[in-house]
C-alpha cells in the first residue's frame, strides 16, 4: 500500500513537472517572438494585437462596467450596515474607493475577461489545433506563437490595465449613487472623503496586479489550447479547465501581491 | 517521365517512435525530382506520420531526410523555415484558416514572406484560385465551401508561393468519385504544368492507377515494395497482392480463442 501510495505521489510529480517544463517552454518562446524577434526586424503583427485589443478590452467594457457598478452598490450598502450603528457613513466613501482600487475592481475586471476571452482563446486555438490549422501555419513557415499568440498576449497585457482603470471608477461611482440615494450621504462629502482617501499607491497597486492577472489568462488560454487533443469534446474540456486554473491562479497571483503590499 | 538523376528527397533508414511503439521502422525510398510519388497503405502503416516527418512536423527518432541534398532533420529553425516557403502542403482536412476568407488563406504565405504589394498579391491569389477552378470564389468563407471545394482551396494556399514540391495528405478521402477524381486530375495537371514534384499519401487505388509515377507501399512501418504501379502488381509479397486484390484479412482465430478474447479470461 505504501509503494503504491508513493507511486501516485511519483507520478502527480513527474506530471506536474511535464507541465511546468511546457509552460516554461511556451512563455520563453513567447517572450523571444515579443521582444527579441521585432528588434531582430522580423516583425510583429502589430494590427492582430489591436484587434485583440479591441475584442479583449473595449468589447468586455459593457459588461464590465455593469458589474462593476452593481459591486459598488452592494459595496456601499454592505459597508452602511456596519458604519451606519457607529453613525460613521460618511466613511462609505473611504472603504468603497480603497477596497475598489486595490482590490475589486482588479479582480472582478480579470474574473469577467477570463470568462468572456480566456475561454476564447482556449476555444479558438484548440479549434485550430483539431482541424490542423496550426499544423497548417507551420508547414507555410509562419511560427504559431508569432503568427497567434504573441498578438494574443499583446492585446491581453494592455487591455485588461485599461479596462480595470474604468472599472475602478465606475466601481467608485456605484458606491457614490448608493450612498447618496439610499443611505443619505452628502454628495459633497463623499466626493471629499473619496479624493481625500485616495492615493497613487492604491492605484498603483490595482494596476500592477491587473497586468499579472492579463498574463495568467493569456497564457492558460494559450496551453489549454495548444494541450487540445481529439475532437470537439477536447476543446470542452480544455476550455472548461481554462477557466477554472485562470480563476485559480488569479486568486493565488493577487494574494500574494496582497500578502507583499501588506508588509511594504 | 521527366526525372534528372539527383533525388528531390531521399530518406535514409527513418525510425518513429511514440514513446515505446515503433511506427516507422527502417524506411527509405527516395523521390525524384518532377514525379508523383504515392505513400500507399492501409490504415495504420505509418503513412500519415511518414508525411508528418517529411514536412518537418515531428522529428524522427533515427535516419536521415535529405532535401535536394540537405540534412532537413538536422536544420536550424531558420533554415527550415526558408526550405518551407519552398515546400507546400495539403491537408486532409484541408487545413484552411476558418477565419479568414480563401482569399486571405491563399494570400496568407505572400503576406507573411514577401514584400509584394497588396495589389500584386490580389492578382496572384486571383490566379492560384483560378488555377484550381474556384475563380469568383475569393470572399467565400471555408465554412461555406463543400468539402471537395476546400480541398481545392487548400491545394491553392499550398501553390501560393510557386513551391517546387507538394504534398497531399489523402487528397481524395471523405470525396464522391466524381470529385475526387477531379482533385486527381489537378495534381496531374500541376504536376505536368509545373514540373512539380509531388508526394501524394493515400489509400485509394483508383487515385494511385491515375497519378502516380512511383508507388511506395507500406505495412506496419515498413516498405514491402517500391516501384512504378506495374512492377508493384508483380511483386510476390503477400501483403502487396493481398491489397491489389482487395482482400480481407484471414481469419485465424478459433472459436476457443475467439471466446477467450471476449470474456477475458484464461
Amino acid at each position: 500500500m505504501p509503494s503504491s501510495i508513493a507511486g501516485h505521489v511519483g507520478r502527480w510529480t513527474l506530471n506536474q513537472l511535464a507541465i511546468g517544463a511546457r509552460v516554461s517552454v511556451l512563455m520563453v518562446e513567447t517572450m523571444t517572438w515579443m521582444i527579441i524577434a521585432p528588434l531582430r526586424g522580423k516583425g510583429l503583427r502589430f494590427k492582430a494585437a489591436v484587434e485583440d485589443f479591441v475584442e479583449f478590452g473595449v468589447r468586455s467594457l459593457p459588461i464590465v462596467g455593469m458589474i462593476c457598478f452593481l459591486v459598488g452598490v452592494i459595496l456601499a450598502l454592505q459597508s452602511s450596515y456596519t458604519l451606519g450603528k457607529w453613525g460613521a457613513n460618511r466613511f462609505i466613501a473611504t472603504l468603497v474607493a480603497v477596497s475598489a482600487l486595490r482590490e475589486m475592481a482588479p479582480l472582478m475586471t480579470a474574473i469577467l475577461i477570463t470568462g468572456r476571452s480566456g475561454s476564447a482563446i482556449t476555444a479558438e486555438i484548440g479549434t485550430m489545433k483539431v482541424g490542423e490549422e496550426i499544423d497548417a501555419l507551420e508547414v507555410m513557415g509562419l511560427n504559431p506563437i508569432k503568427y497567434l499568440v504573441v498578438p494574443k498576449f499583446l492585446g491581453m497585457l494592455v487591455a485588461v490595465p485599461c479596462v480595470t482603470v474604468v472599472a475602478m471608477f465606475i466601481m467608485i461611482f456605484g458606491g457614490f449613487f448608493a450612498s447618496v440615494l439610499v443611505v443619505g450621504v452628502d454628495p459633497s462629502i463623499y466626493i471629499e472623503m473619496t479624493t481625500d482617501s485616495l492615493v497613487e499607491k492604491d492605484l498603483f497597486i490595482g494596476l500592477i496586479k491587473s497586468v499579472f492577472f492579463g498574463i495568467a489568462i493569456c497564457w492558460v488560454g494559450v496551453y489549454r489550447g495548444l494541450q487540445v487533443e481529439g475532437g470537439a469534446e477536447g476543446v470542452g474540456l480544455q476550455t472548461t479547465s481554462s477557466v477554472v486554473t485562470s480563476i485559480f491562479l488569479i486568486i493565488i497571483v493577487d494574494l500574494v501581491f496582497t500578502v507583499l503590499f501588506y508588509f511594504v | 517521365m521527366m526525372a534528372s538523376n539527383d533525388p528531390f528527397i531521399a530518406v535514409e533508414d527513418l525510425v518513429v517512435r511514440y514513446g515505446d511503439r515503433t511506427v516507422l521502422d527502417g524506411v527509405t525510398f527516395e523521390v525524384r525530382q518532377g514525379e508523383v510519388f504515392v505513400i500507399l497503405g492501409g490504415s495504420g502503416s505509418g503513412k500519415t506520420t511518414l508525411l508528418r516527418n517529411l514536412v518537418g512536423l515531428m522529428r524522427p527518432a533515427e535516419g536521415r531526410i535529405l532535401i535536394k541534398g540537405d540534412d532537413f532533420t538536422a536544420m536550424t529553425e531558420e533554415e527550415r523555415i526558408e526550405l518551407r516557403k519552398r515546400m507546400g502542403m495539403s491537408f486532409q482536412g484541408s487545413a484552411l484558416l476558418e477565419s479568414l476568407s480563401l482569399a486571405d488563406n491563399v494570400a496568407l504565405p505572400l503576406r507573411e514572406h514577401t514584400a509584394l504589394e497588396e495589389s500584386t498579391i490580389d492578382i496572384m491569389t486571383r490566379i492560384k484560385l483560378e488555377l484550381v477552378g474556384l475563380g469568383g470564389f475569393e470572399d467565400f468563407l471555408p465554412s461555406e465551401l463543400s468539402g471537395g471545394m476546400k480541398k481545392r482551396a487548400g491545394i491553392a494556399r499550398a501553390m501560393a508561393m510557386d513551391p517546387e514540391i507538394i504534398f497531399y495528405d489523402e487528397p481524395s478521402a471523405g470525396l464522391d468519385p466524381i470529385v475526387a477524381a477531379g482533385i486527381d486530375e489537378l495534381i496531374r495537371k500541376l504536376q505536368e504544368t509545373f514540373k512539380l514534384t509531388s508526394v501524394v499519401v493515400t489509400h485509394e487505388m483508383e487515385s494511385v492507377k491515375l497519378i502516380a509515377d512511383t508507388v511506395c507501399m507500406l505495412k506496419g512501418g515498413r516498405v514491402v515494395g517500391i516501384g512504378s504501379l506495374d512492377e508493384l502488381q508483380q511483386s510476390d509479397h503477400p501483403y502487396v497482392q493481398q491489397f491489389f486484390a482487395r482482400r480481407p484479412d484471414d481469419d485465424q482465430s478459433s472459436e476457443s480463442e475467439y471466446a477467450r478474447a471476449l470474456t477475458g479470461l484464461e
